[in-house]
């Protein structure tokens, strides 16, 4: 074997299960505290922030005023036709929304959480009824395909609900990592430690927004999500969305691609590894894949002091979103510790053994899932 | 006038008074000038014969078969030794790329703060005893500057090369001096039994010899240059010296020094001996599909991207013998195309692995995966790799293609089973250069050992510095050569046509079959 030089590799430290499960319980953040991932985490959310603003307007402008188009061309652009814009879009000189579309059906098609049970349950089949009737007697094409196509239109309305739902969960993300980002210029966030904490302090105040949706047919408003199927920002819309989007995934989300026919992918979706914590940064062949996609979009609103600091190390501008991609999950680790410390089922330090048992298997439970994710990045080296 | 004065410089003289007087101005240059002082001095003095080179192309008539610009000095008369230059369409080319090539190499070389003065006029001396072995019009004049190439790479392999230097240069140096001893056995046996002392090329090609000695005179010759060539089994030298030579070393020997091979043999080996050359033609066809496919094999079984190029030689040089033995019209321009075809080929695929080599610290093709990464591989010399790869197997569009084509339709209707043989062996170049490529560009960026568990290989953070486009202008400027060629074959014909037609037309070479030039 011949020798490589150690300059060239980097074998990123992998902590066993164990280690994050203690990590977990001892209110200690998987990320190693250093200045230059507080510089990576905050400024990265930054510019995801802004990308998230863009994409949760488009995501709501299209439940709401493309709902059950058959054929939404101009979907991404807001409404907005003006030739100048449309020139930018077709010259890509734009936010790549078809990232945010792909999130949406990573929730839709795993399907957890109860925004799916809700979606799936009689009394959304009855609002559906309602919308489509109404909808059918506006528009021929859709009258046509209904009785053609039963499910066609119950699923459409399924798709505008989840679109809405994710376009409402980062319209709060959005403001929250901008609020970060305004937060560690003002010197109130300057550690790991307290990047999770405001994270945490975020989405706990947030959980219990109401998540609802409604569209209006000719001059009558009809419910999708109405008030009374009580779902909520951070169990019925957050959790599952961590689940789709930072777990599991699809196939195609990280830049190796899977033969389905090869048995190569599993068809229990439960057992899908392909989410963001698990993607490979680097890009195999620079495929327009939608990780790429989003790194592109987050390129375009970095803050001069992290792309300052890109510039400095490895290829600087040459591999610049590949930087991007390994701070956005560094970032994604402190979300997702965030999320976990949010929703332990007993605070941290209680003495109640029955309570210590309940948070040591429920942080098990998330650090046997995490093992296998990309927690190289975790180290303080990286 | 002025076409007159231009017909009398001594164009051939210049162009090994460059680098010849440059050589000695390197070594004797007063004081400690510095490594990139020298570097210069050198680019300097090539970009001089290169232009001194393309200069020929002003005064020499493409539509002469024979030798022109000749030069005629006496030296030592009483043993046959005069200098005596010419240059014809068979030569002609080579020359221009032995100017090209040696510029590349120092270009293209990096290191150079290990005995830079020694180091550098050594190419110059190789490319000055490369032209004169070139234009040599005298057989002990060729074997001079034959000889003289020696010393020099070899020292340039044993000081600059890799871990096993001494072992590869001492090989080097054994097997070439073998094939020196049996050109000069055969060069003074000619005359010995012709009863000649006047080794001039002109004299000594009407004489007239026993069949037999002949034959014995032509595989002496056969032997000597099949050791250069290198043919299959004297090729054993070839990968070793490759292996261990540095990237410029690497693009001279395959570039120019293996010309001499070919060039010995269709200058001396055919020209001298027709007669014997048409009896053995069947035998050295045989030959040719052997080197052919025992090179195109052997370089399949390789895991070094090195040694792969390496046999890939072996395997390409043995179209220039198939063309030899055809001896057509047509198979002999396809031999000069093949010549310089290879040359400009290997030498882009050895550049090309050496900047893998100096990025990555290694060339095991188990080891590296994924170079042609966008972000963090090596995009632009993949991307030229892919280019050099589809060019060395025939892909239309390239010198390779205009080569190949020319050889194996000269070829066919002389030898047909041999150069179907051959043809197999193209296409073979096509699968381990399909395998080099899959395995050293496409995939995922890695340079370790894929080990039981591919998820730890994924987590490999690879920091490979970026090829700077300083670092790719001369692969680029080989990979545009071999576009330009392809694509205008004319530019390169133009030049050799005639004399490659003349070539065929000894008496004793017409072949039953008789076929027509390029146009």
């Amino acid at each position: 074997m011949p020798v490589i030089s150690a300059d060239l590799t980097r074998q990123g430290g992998m902590p066993p299960a164990a280690e994050l499960e203690r990590r977990l319980l001892a209110g200690q953040t998987l990320l190693a505290e250093t200045p230059g991932h507080v510089l990576e985490v905050v400024g990265v959310l930054e510019s995801y922030g802004e990308v998230l603003d863009a994409y949760s307007r488009n995501l709501i402008y299209q439940a709401e005023h493309q709902f059950l188009n058959p054929f939404p061309i101009f979907k991404f652009l807001d409404g907005d036709l003006n030739p100048a814009k449309i020139w930018r879009h077709l010259n890509h000189d734009r936010i790549n929304f078809e990232y945010a579309e792909y999130c949406m059906k990573a929730m839709l098609w795993h399907g957890t959480g109860g925004l799916d049970a809700y979606l799936d349950s009689q009394a959304f089949a009855d609002l559906c009824a309602k919308i489509i009737e109404a909808k059918r007697r506006k528009d021929l094409l859709l009258g046509l395909l209904d009785p053609l196509f039963r499910q066609f239109l119950p699923e459409l309305i399924r798709t505008a609900a989840t679109t809405h739902a994710l376009g409402q969960f980062w319209r709060v993300m959005s403001d929250l990592f901008i609020d970060l980002a305004a937060a560690e210029r003002d010197g109130r966030v300057a550690s790991i430690a307290q990047v999770v904490d405001f994270l945490k302090d975020g989405l706990v105040a947030a959980a219990a927004k109401p998540i609802t949706y409604a569209v209006t047919i000719g001059l009558e408003s009809f419910p999708v999500l109405p008030p009374e199927a009580g779902l909520t920002f951070l169990v019925d819309v957050a959790v599952p969305y961590v689940e789709a989007v930072f777990l599991r995934g699809m196939p195609f989300l990280g830049t190796v691609s899977f033969n389905a026919q090869a048995q190569q992918i599993s068809p229990d979706q439960a057992q899908f590894a392909y989410g963001a914590l698990f993607a490979d940064p680097l890009p195999t062949m620079g495929a327009g894949i939608p990780p790429s996609l989003l790194m592109q979009d987050m390129y375009r609103h970095l803050p001069k002091s992290l792309h300052d600091w890109y510039l400095q190390c490895s290829r600087g501008e040459g591999d610049v979103r590949v930087k991007i991609c390994a701070s956005f999950q560094k970032a994604m680790f402190c979300v997702t510790n965030a999320a976990i410390a949010g929703t332990l089922p007993h605070p941290i330090g209680s003495g109640d053994p029955q309570a210590q048992a309940a948070n040591q298997a429920y942080a098990r439970a998330w650090a046997t899932r995490l093992a296998s994710a990309r927690t190289d990045c975790l180290s303080a080296a990286s | 006038m002025m076409s007159s004065v231009l017909m009398a410089f001594p164009w051939l003289s210049l162009l090994l008074a460059i680098p010849f007087l440059g050589t000695f101005a390197l070594l004797l240059w007063p004081g400690e000038p510095s490594p990139g002082r020298l570097r210069g001095i050198t680019i300097g003095l090539l970009a001089a014969q290169l232009v001194a080179s393309l200069a020929l192309l002003l005064v020499f008539d493409p539509a002469l078969g024979g030798m022109q610009l000749e030069e005629l000095h006496s030296w030592v008369p009483s043993i046959g030794l005069n200098y005596q230059l010419g240059v014809d369409g068979l030569s002609l080319p080579l020359v221009l790329i032995n100017a090209a090539l040696t510029l590349v190499a120092a270009v293209c070389t990096r290191d150079f703060s290990k005995r830079p003065r020694i180091y550098f006029s050594m190419l110059l001396l190789i490319s000055g005893a490369v032209n004169g072995a070139f234009l040599a019009e005298n057989l002990l004049l060729f074997f001079l500057f034959y000889e003289l190439e020696l010393i020099p790479l070899w020292l340039l392999i044993s000081i600059w090369g890799g871990n096993q230097r001494a072992y590869a240069a001492t090989k080097f140096l054994i097997f070439t001096a073998v094939s020196g001893m049996l050109i000069l056995g055969a060069f003074l046996g000619l005359a010995l039994f012709t009863g000649t002392v006047d080794f001039s090329l002109t004299a000594i090609t009407s004489e007239r010899l026993a069949m037999g000695s002949q034959i014995v005179l032509l595989s002496a010759l056969l032997v000597g240059f099949g050791i250069k060539l290198p043919l299959v089994p004297f090729h054993t030298w070839l990968p070793d010296a490759h292996t261990q030579a540095s990237t410029p070393v690497s693009v001279l020997l395959a570039g120019v020094l293996l010309k001499l091979g070919t060039y010995g043999i269709l200058r001396f080996g055919m020209g001298l001996f027709p007669e014997a050359w048409a009896q053995l033609a069947p035998g050295l066809a045989i030959w040719a599909a052997i080197t052919v496919v025992y090179g195109s094999l052997a370089a399949i079984a390789q895991r070094d991207m090195k040694r792969m190029v390496a046999y890939s030689s072996v395997g390409h040089m043995g179209y220039v013998l198939l063309a030899g033995a055809a001896a057509t019209p047509v198979a002999l321009l396809g031999a000069e195309f093949q010549m310089v075809s290879h040359g400009l080929i290997s030498a882009l695929l050895f550049l090309l692995v050496g900047t893998v080599y100096r990025k990555t610290g290694t060339r095991d093709l188990d080891v590296l995966r994924g170079l042609l990464n966008p972000e963090r591989g090596l995009p632009f010399t993949g991307t030229l790799m892919i280019l050099g790869v589809m060019a060395s197997a025939g892909m239309p569009g390239m010198v390779g293609f205009i080569a190949e084509f020319l050889v194996f339709r000269g070829s066919l209707l002389a030898y047909p089973i041999a150069t179907l043989v051959c043809m197999v062996g193209s296409g073979l170049t096509a699968v381990y250069f399909l395998l080099l490529v899959n395995r050293a560009f496409f995939g995922r960026l890695a340079i370790t050992p894929a080990s039981d568990n591919p998820v730890d290989d994924a987590r490999l953070d690879i920091q490979l510095a970026p090829v700077a486009p300083r670092e790719t202008l001369p692969a680029l400027a080989l990979a545009l050569g071999v576009l330009a060629l392809g694509l205008f074959p004319a530019l390169l014909g133009h030049w050799s046509e005639a004399t490659t037609t003349a070539m065929a037309q000894f008496p004793a070479l017409l072949a039953p079959i008789t076929d027509g030039g390029l146009g």
